[in-house]
């Protein structure tokens, strides 16, 4: 029952940071949650058609196919936090932040959701499916699963809530700051599964921090589904994380000057 | 402007450094031939449990799942994580590494299913 509650929590962790996130930061924009419900289908449906299919998405592309898909989900997550990253400072330096609402933005997030639950969604119904139902052992199985999705779940209303209670333009900025560090660490994983597949290359890891903080410590755990922390990264998975947060950063400054120019000529 | 006979040196020579820069391509990539090395899951365990590769070198590992349930290849030493289906295989690029242990497990069974990975 252990594994399962460890094997869940894993996973949800990653998701409900990046969705809790969102949440609080399209409050905090003026949006509705509504996004909430496509977002919540097209991911959990997303995860179970992954899961269904990953005999055959293994197969594809040379036997690659797994390596792949993740790191164009992962690239494609962290471009759409980019996007709402541009929103956000945008909505920021715009007095009246409805006037900067765009209709992309429940687009943005409801991509960026959907491809999060998906991805780690899978997963579980993978474990959960194999172990659980075809092993006749549902009970150990869902109720660790459950305890890890509590804990989970709880962690993320936490977040939710906790950057709800910041005034709004304080809350946008935590926000902003969270979606470049989870956008940098989706990079650099989708370099890791790059170079798995041997796509990109791999070369010897730059440093070792695993002595100072294992990734399989609780702590690393956190830190990995926080800031995609890494105890041996290598030189491609720098340059991308480095990448991403520059190209975060792009995004805002443009996101600055557009809310910007509006504030001058409206 | 260059002499048509300067341009015939030039030309010849770029023409020599593409031949061999073509040889030098079709030469690594026959002694570069990534080695490969195998291990199998049966009864949600590893086999072999420690495998020995050599320092400094990619290696091609391809991991064949002889039980019927999904298991999850995991090293956060090795950096790698791949889902393998039921009675299927997969391939996973190991490396270049250093000298040392880099365990590894399996994540659907991590009590049992652990094996290292010996880098000499």
């Amino acid at each position: 029952m252990t594994s399962a509650v460890i094997i869940v929590l894993r996973e949800v962790l990653e998701a409900m940071l990046l969705m809790c996130m969102l949440m609080a930061s399209s409050s905090a924009m003026g949006f509705r949650l509504r996004w909430l419900v496509p977002a919540l289908v097209a991911g959990l449906s997303g995860a179970v058609i992954y899961a269904l299919l990953l005999e055959e998405i293994s197969m594809s592309f040379d036997g690659f196919g797994q390596e792949i898909i993740n790191s164009l989900l992962l690239v494609m997550t962290a471009l759409l936090l980019a996007a709402h990253n541009f929103f956000a400072v945008k909505c920021l330096v715009t007095p009246s932040r409805i006037a900067a609402h765009s209709h992309w933005v429940p687009m943005i997030l409801v991509g960026a959701v959907a491809m999060g639950i998906a991805r780690e969604g899978a997963e579980i119904y993978l474990y959960a499916y194999s172990y659980g139902l075809m092993a006749g052992d549902v009970t150990a199985v869902l109720s660790g699963g459950a305890i890890g999705a509590g804990i989970g779940f709880s962690l993320g209303t936490f977040i939710y809530y906790g950057l709800g209670t910041l005034p709004s333009a304080r809350c946008l900025q935590f926000c902003c700051a969270i979606a470049l560090i989870i956008g940098a660490g989706m990079m650099t994983q989708a370099a890791l599964y790059l170079a798995q597949a041997d796509i990109l290359p791999a070369g010897e890891p730059l440093w070792d921090t695993s002595t100072l903080i294992s990734e399989s410590s609780l702590f690393g755990e956190l830190l990995h589904a926080a800031i995609g922390y890494e105890a041996s990264p290598t030189l491609t998975q720098i340059g991308l994380n480095i990448g991403a947060v520059l190209l975060s950063m792009i995004a805002m400054w443009l996101g600055y000057r557009s809310g910007f120019n509006r504030k001058e000529n409206p | 402007m260059r002499s048509p006979q300067q341009v015939a040196t030039i030309s010849s020579r770029i023409s020599r450094v593409t031949a061999m820069l073509m040889l030098f391509l079709i030469a690594t990539d026959v002694v570069a031939q990534t080695p490969e090395f195998e291990i199998e899951i049966r009864e949600h365990l590893f086999y072999p449990s420690e495998l020995r590769i050599p320092a400094g070198q990619k290696i091609k590992l391809i991991i064949r799942n002889l039980d019927a349930t999904p298991e999850e290849f995991e090293s956060y030493e090795l950096n790698r994580e791949k889902v393998i289906v039921g009675n299927s295989q997969g391939i996973v690029f190991i490396g270049p590494l250093k000298a040392g242990e880099y365990p590894f497990f399996g994540e659907f069974n991590p009590k049992t299913a652990q094996g290292k990975v010996i880098v000499e």
